[in-house]
């Protein structure tokens, strides 16, 4: 079998890397993910470990970058992002590289911030050219006789002003104009009439075109006002409550020749504005451009920088202090590309002496490595997602990547439907190479990720529809159907045959709404349909008392022979980790007990179907009768399957009662033996002698004295001994509880499986009435009008097809079969209590933009 | 074979009869349409899986994924050997027949047969 059978075996190196050389070393590493470090430094916080100030340094680049690649988007300049990633820089670079960013930031800050004043400044300007240009429309005089306007001379030190003295000074009115946002009008005209009494007279005018505020930046519609009131308190009055509307107030010109003045100014400003403001958008964008080229690969470095850092910071020093010392976990597979890798990378840093590293022993449990493709890929995260393996036990998921998408196809089966997914899963498939697809979001991309399972989830799921004869719940009839209805009628029979038989003849017919094919007719039954079940099924009304006699027996079968494969595959754990002891007194306890049971009912289940036919069909026995009747020994004997029966489900009853104690008692008992008797056997410890002398990790590591069953350097079973006490009470309560556990979870699970005859007849029957209530209607329809009846109906058909079978009852049936697997199965042999190895890889960052992880 | 005797016991005539038009059934002729026989789809089936299975693995070429594939196969043909054999088995000897409308009755009369 290929490494998927089992986790690969791993061993833990120690990595010497020189301090000149142990950027590159890394880099040479993460590129080619093949270790797991481990941290050294765990006691020591993040904000005092030795490259701290390198971190900071990548997390200020990143920030420049993030800022970037902000402005970028905003000016809706395209981001190329390449294809290859570009390695991790190396350290003469990384200064260059900074000072290269920083400049670009300041120098972007600056532009934007400039632009953003030119353009407030021109909004001010127009708005003021507007305000001019609609106030003189209020103003309506005469040009030769325009008064002129003088402001009042401060009375400050008269705070009281009466209206006598007003008179005195004459009509001198004041003019207070400007723009105010055209939700606050109302309030505004309310303030100014309560607060100053009629003494202002104010005019306003909505402005055609909406203009850009300057604040917020929204575009928004303006009045115009002109406000003229009539003495100095009332003129302070108006300025405050204009400024509490914010209002942007503009000088308003007093002479006709002031206001022509200040236009043409106003114009001309305007012009070399918008010249100065295009020149600057320009510059910027260019900037932006000439940046946007190489901004993906700095991302991508600096991440990669940073990364290496992290990983940097695991590692401890040595004594001498010129020397990092790495811990890593690495599959013995690899150990010839990691000797390589480090030579690499000091070839490339150049220094005089190289990196090496060294394989130490150890007693903790490695992480679990598989080697997984694309394709594996999905079944393995599915058993993973339950547990990931311990180290070096048998893997389900090799099997999972047949048995699960046949359960669910047992559970789904419709040709038809299975054809559907398995097309999608094809397209799906067929371009996953395109780029779309691997950035798409949450749920695309689960389906996208499964597309394999889908691919054999729908090919399985067309043969069993094929053999359900299930196709968008109708049945194809390909050989000719097995039963024959004219053979029931008396003109099919000689006449000396017809007496002892119940036929028919066409008033029969005519009146009995439903009639019964007897299979104890000749003729009537003539053999089983050769692939699957016969089509007449489809138009019988008892069909569902057929298919689900069938499909419960058919149910049992499998889960039952499921259930023992897993105890199978339990053996070959045993035999791997050589506890021999355990095969004889654990799995063929487990086996005997399931064999026994319920390998007897299925011997039941083949022999009645063999062996009892129509003639006989009056006295066959119920099969869960005579299984219940196997432990229960009742007075009144039914007529057994068989002659001897009796004597047979004695033995067997024997035999599972003579399993279950040695089941309960065999392993601890044999354990104690162990410890008791054979005390002096010599267990060598020579191969955990200390090599390394300097770090205090040593320490740490023999401190865990792992009672795991992943060492596979003991060599005989004696391995409880090397540890500090024998628990006898534990070890017996542990193999109580399991074997209870199995011997009721064999019921139980068994009955679990009858969820394969639940789903499928819920399919069916959704199925059926999915056709009845739609297309049956449809189709009844005369031809005349039919047609337009048809098109809608044959869509809401396909839609709720989609909907509800594909979807609904797919992802039903899909978390179905992954329970029967998670439970049903893999409590027998898996024990999933490993961790994952994941490695030190490039591969693992997000190279996308708005991502920004840190690899830890 | 003792599975063979289980076959149902009809007359010798049943087995491999040429299949007769539509309407040749009147009569006191034995209809003869659709008479299958068990040994012959089991033979096909059998060698089928047999092939996929047990040959199957022998021309896999060499390669990391060897294993995978192996396992592939042969679960494939047992998975699939052992769910048609169900479903045969399962009516190879029907208790009851299945029930009718007059309707039905009518239609695969005339036009099945």
């Amino acid at each position: 079998m290929g490494s998927l059978f089992r986790s690969e075996t791993m061993c833990l190196a120690q990595l010497f890397l020189q301090s000149g050389t142990a950027y590159e070393c890394l880099s040479a590493l993460g590129e080619k993910g093949l270790v797991q470090f481990r941290d050294l430094n765990q006691n020591i916080s993040t904000f005092q470990r030795k490259f701290v100030g390198e971190v900071k340094r990548c997390e200020e680049l990143e920030r420049i970058l993030v800022y970037l690649v902000q402005e970028i988007n905003r000016a809706d300049i395209p981001l190329p992002e390449g294809e290859t990633s570009p390695p991790a820089p190396p350290l003469k670079q990384v200064l260059e590289m900074q000072e290269q960013l920083q400049k670009l930031e300041v120098e972007l800050r600056e532009v934007t911030k400039n632009k953003e004043k030119l353009r407030k400044n021109l909004l001010e300007l127009i708005e003021y050219t507007h305000m001019l240009r609609v106030t003189q429309t209020f103003v309506k005089r005469n040009v030769e006789f325009e008064p002129t306007y003088e402001e009042f001379p401060s009375l400050e030190s008269d705070s009281l002003l009466d209206y006598s003295c007003m008179q005195r000074l004459g009509a001198k009115l004041g003019f207070v104009s400007g723009l105010i946002n055209q939700g606050k009008v109302e309030a505004f005209e309310k303030m100014l009439w309560r607060v100053c009494k009629g003494y202002t007279i104010v005019s306003y005018a909505e402005l055609d075109e909406s203009l850009e505020d300057p604040e917020t930046g929204e575009v928004i519609k303006w009045y115009v006002f002109l406000i003229s009131f009539w003495g100095e308190q009332i003129g302070h009055k108006v300025k405050k409550i204009c400024d509490c509307y914010h209002c942007h107030v503009y000088p308003y010109p007093n002479t006709a020749e002031e206001r022509r003045e200040i236009q043409e100014g106003l114009n001309t400003r305007i012009q070399d504005l918008y010249t100065v403001l295009h020149k600057t958008e320009d510059y910027l964008r260019q900037v932006l451009c000439k940046a946007a080229e190489s901004v993906y690969s700095r991302v991508i470095q600096v991440k990669k920088m940073k990364a290496i850092y992290h990983m940097l910071n695991m590692c401890s020093f040595d004594v001498t202090n010129k020397c990092l010392i790495a811990e890593v976990w690495c599959p013995e597979a690899d150990l010839q590309d990691l000797r390589r890798a480090l030579e690499e990378g000091s070839r490339e840093s150049g220094a005089t002496i190289p990196s090496f590293m060294n394989i130490i022993p150890t007693k903790e449990t490695p992480p679990t490595r598989i080697r997984t493709n694309k394709f594996t890929e999905g079944f393995q995260n599915i058993v993973d997602a339950y547990g990931v393996g311990s180290y070096r036990e048998v893997n389900p998921a090799l099997f999972t990547i047949i048995t699960f998408p046949f359960l669910f196809a047992v559970m789904f089966g419709d040709f038809g439907h299975g054809f559907v997914m398995f097309l999608f899963a094809l397209l799906l498939v067929l371009n996953e190479n395109h780029p779309r697809l691997n950035q798409s979001q949450e749920i695309m991309r689960m389906f996208f990720n499964g597309r394999y399972i889908l691919l054999l989830m729908g090919l399985f799921s067309v043969y069993t529809g094929l053999i359900y004869n299930d196709c968008f719940s109708k049945s194809v009839n390909l050989f000719g159907s097995g039963w024959n209805v004219s053979a029931m009628y008396t003109s099919s029979h000689p006449p000396a045959e017809r007496k002892k038989m119940v036929l028919w003849n066409d008033s029969v017919v005519r009146h009995n709404s439903i009639l019964q094919l007897d299979p104890s007719v000749p003729g009537v039954f003539q053999g089983p349909y050769p692939l699957g079940i016969d089509p007449i099924w489809n138009l019988a009304t008892n069909r569902l008392t057929f298919l689900n006699s069938f499909k419960m027996k058919m149910s049992v079968i499998l889960g039952i022979i499921h259930m023992t494969f897993g105890v199978i595959l339990g053996i070959f754990n045993h035999l791997h980790f050589r506890k021999k002891f355990n095969i004889y007194l654990v799995s063929i306890p487990e086996l005997l007990f399931m064999l026994c049971i319920f390998g007897y009912l299925i011997f039941m289940i083949f022999y009645k179907w063999l062996v009892f036919s129509a003639e006989t069909s009056r006295v066959a026995p119920s099969i869960l009768i005579e299984f219940i009747n196997m432990f229960l020994f009742p007075t009144s004997k039914t007529n057994g399957l068989y002659t001897g029966q009796e004597y047979v489900q004695r033995v067997l009853l024997v035999v599972t009662a003579l399993s279950v104690p040695v089941l309960f008692l065999g392993k601890p008992l044999f354990l104690l033996w162990l410890h008791n008797g054979r005390s002096c056997f010599g267990v060598n410890r020579s191969g955990y002698t200390l090599i390394r002398k300097d770090s205090e990790e040593e320490v740490s590591l023999l401190g865990n004295q792992d009672v795991e069953e992943g060492n596979h350097q003991v060599e005989d079973g004696c391995r409880e001994m090397a540890c500090e006490e024998f628990n006898f009470g534990e070890i017996l309560m542990t193999q109580v509880i399991h074997s209870i556990e199995y011997c009721l979870g064999c019921i139980s699970n068994t009955a679990s499986y009858l969820r394969l005859w639940a789903l499928s007849l819920a399919h069916a029957q959704l199925s059926d009435v999915l056709w009845a209530m739609l297309m049956r209607v449809g189709l009844r329809v005369d031809t005349t009008y039919g047609v337009l009846l048809l098109l809608p109906v044959i869509a809401l058909f396909a839609v709720l097809t989609i909907f509800i079978l594909l979807i609904m009852e797919g992802l039903s049936a899909f978390l179905h079969a992954i329970r029967l697997h998670w439970v049903e199965f893999q409590n027998k042999f898996y024990v999933g209590a490993g961790t994952k190895f994941v490695p030190f890889s490039f591969s693992l960052l997000s190279s996308k933009f708005n991502n920004d992880d840190s690899v830890a | 074979m003792w599975m063979l005797s289980a076959l149902p016991g009809r007359g010798p005539a049943h087995l491999q009869r040429p299949l007769l038009g539509p309407a040749s059934h009147l009569g006191i002729l034995r209809p003869a349409m659709t008479a299958h026989s068990f040994a012959l789809p089991v033979i096909i089936f059998t060698t089928f899986w047999g092939l996929i299975g047990i040959a199957g693995p022998w021309f896999v070429p060499k390669g990391p994924n060897r294993g995978v594939i192996i396992t592939m196969l042969v679960a494939t043909a047992v998975c699939c050997y052992l769910f048609w054999l169900i479903a045969i088995l399962a009516q190879l000897n029907p208790l009851f027949g299945p029930q009718l409308k007059n309707e039905t009755i009518w239609y695969v009369r005339f036009l099945w047969e």
